[in-house]
């Protein structure tokens, strides 16, 4: 049985580093980039949806991963991953289409249009949420471990249409919009920074998951005893 | 090995056949929900093949889950499907032969509903059948290869149903926009490059989601 350490040192340093990273990101964003000719000021928008989708494919692939290390060496250490990036690419997947549909208003005048890249973005998701709602159906263990890695990498097959969905299909979504080198500054930036968000985030999570299995399993040898 | 999936086939094809537990309900659904669909379409006439494509599929898949949802059903009785499982067998085998009858059962629920749109939306679907066929059994293919798995996955879960359609709907919506856009270019006449493209991607789908299942199978049935 392993002991539940923790270390607070650094913590608020390093949450302060990030709320500074934060803001500063969202002054710079707001205020010290070129606004765009054509959509103005609702071109901002773009420097946290780029950010959020690609966290939130990343995150889906990472799940994946994690759900083949689990069948591969059947160490519940690796669900908890899964579980705890399947929570923060939900948050990241939402932002994506929120960000997404309040930019294609200004951009193309629709909330939302059956484009095939947003239609895999949708698709991506709809699977982070089933994906929570399945594993809420089953109860903590193997086996929800076990359905949970094998959904995951069945949905994974999914991002590659996600990537492709432009070069496959006609759609009306930018491939790569044209920028600034500034707007690409800023953007870079913001996705470096949103990044190290939403890591952190993932190891808290992680953690927190780890001391609520590890409470089960105590909970379970005192009902024994 | 091919008679041992001979058999596992042949058996779900007899107790359905007996017991007609799925394809009667999965029939009158499709209908049903063809019928209701086709009322609400007032359209003219060169609007019709877009509507109708994308409603055939939503037609074939909201009726299909009803087939996908029995996948297995009859060995949950009685510890059949730990019997099925102990069975001598590759685990892929089983998947095979229950996405073969899955994909025997979508093809039969086509076959009503195509003619059914001809008939009720008044467009030309049969008018290159062979490309419709094509669209048909790829389109099937993929949609009986994703169900199955899923369908093994949420076996014996508490409201099995509706975590079945919240996992299954999503995966299959590259199917039915697939075939909806391929449908309506076969109704149009245009079965060119464009139409292959969406096949490619219809056989493309059905060729990864088959061996994923082929793959994984083995970890769903384990205990």
């Amino acid at each position: 049985m392993g002991i539940i350490t923790t270390s607070k040192s650094g913590r608020p340093v390093l949450w302060t580093s990030l709320v500074a990273v934060l803001l500063t990101g969202a002054i710079v964003a707001m205020y010290l980039a070129p606004t765009e000719q054509t959509m103005g000021d609702v071109q901002r928008v773009m420097y946290v949806h780029i950010a959020v989708a690609w966290l939130a494919l990343l995150g889906f692939v990472a799940m994946a991963a994690c759900g083949l290390a689990y069948l591969l060496s059947r160490n519940l250490w690796w669900d908890q991953w899964s579980m705890a990036t399947c929570e923060i690419g939900w948050l990241c997947s939402t932002l994506t289409l929120v960000t997404g549909s309040l930019w294609a208003h200004a951009a193309w005048g629709t909330w939302w249009t059956w484009d095939p890249r947003l239609v895999s973005s949708f698709i991506l998701w709809a699977f982070y949420s089933g994906n929570l709602i399945l594993r809420s159906g089953l109860d903590d263990g193997p086996q929800r471990a076990r359905l949970s890695a094998v959904l995951v990498i069945i949905g994974v097959a999914d991002v590659p249409l996600v990537v492709m969905a432009t070069r496959w299909f006609r759609g009306i979504h930018p491939v790569s919009p044209a920028m600034e080198p500034s707007m690409r500054y800023v953007l870079l930036a913001s996705m470096v920074g949103l990044t190290a968000i939403m890591t952190l985030l993932l190891v808290r999570r992680r953690t927190q998951l780890q001391h609520e299995s590890l409470v089960m399993q105590l909970q379970m040898q005192a009902d024994e005893n | 090995m091919a008679s041992k999936l001979w058999w596992l086939i042949h058996k779900d094809l007899v107790i359905e056949y007996r017991v007609r537990q799925a394809w009667p309900a999965m029939l009158l659904l499709g209908i049903i929900v063809a019928v209701v669909f086709n009322l609400q379409m007032d359209l003219l006439p060169e609007q019709r093949p877009a509507a109708a494509g994308a409603l055939l599929w939503l037609a074939i898949l909201f009726a299909g889950l009803v087939a996908i949802e029995r996948t297995g059903a009859a060995e949950q009785q009685d510890g059949c499907w730990d019997g099925l499982v102990l069975f001598p067998l590759p685990s892929s085998l089983i998947y095979v032969a229950k996405l073969a009858v899955n994909f025997i059962a979508l093809l039969a629920l086509e076959c009503v509903l195509v003619p059914l749109f001809v008939v009720l939306a008044d467009i030309p679907l049969l008018r290159h059948a062979w490309a419709m066929l094509l669209v048909a059994v790829l389109g099937s293919l993929g949609m009986a290869a994703v169900g199955t798995l899923v369908s093994a996955m949420t076996h014996g879960l508490r409201q099995r149903g509706a975590i079945l359609s919240l996992l299954v709907l999503p995966l299959l919506l590259p199917v039915v926009l697939a075939g909806a856009e391929a449908s309506r270019l076969v109704a149009v006449g245009d079965v060119g490059t464009q139409w292959w493209r969406w096949v490619q991607f219809l056989g493309a789908f059905a060729i990864v989601f088959t061996t994923l299942g082929i793959v994984l199978f083995g970890f769903l049935v384990e205990e």
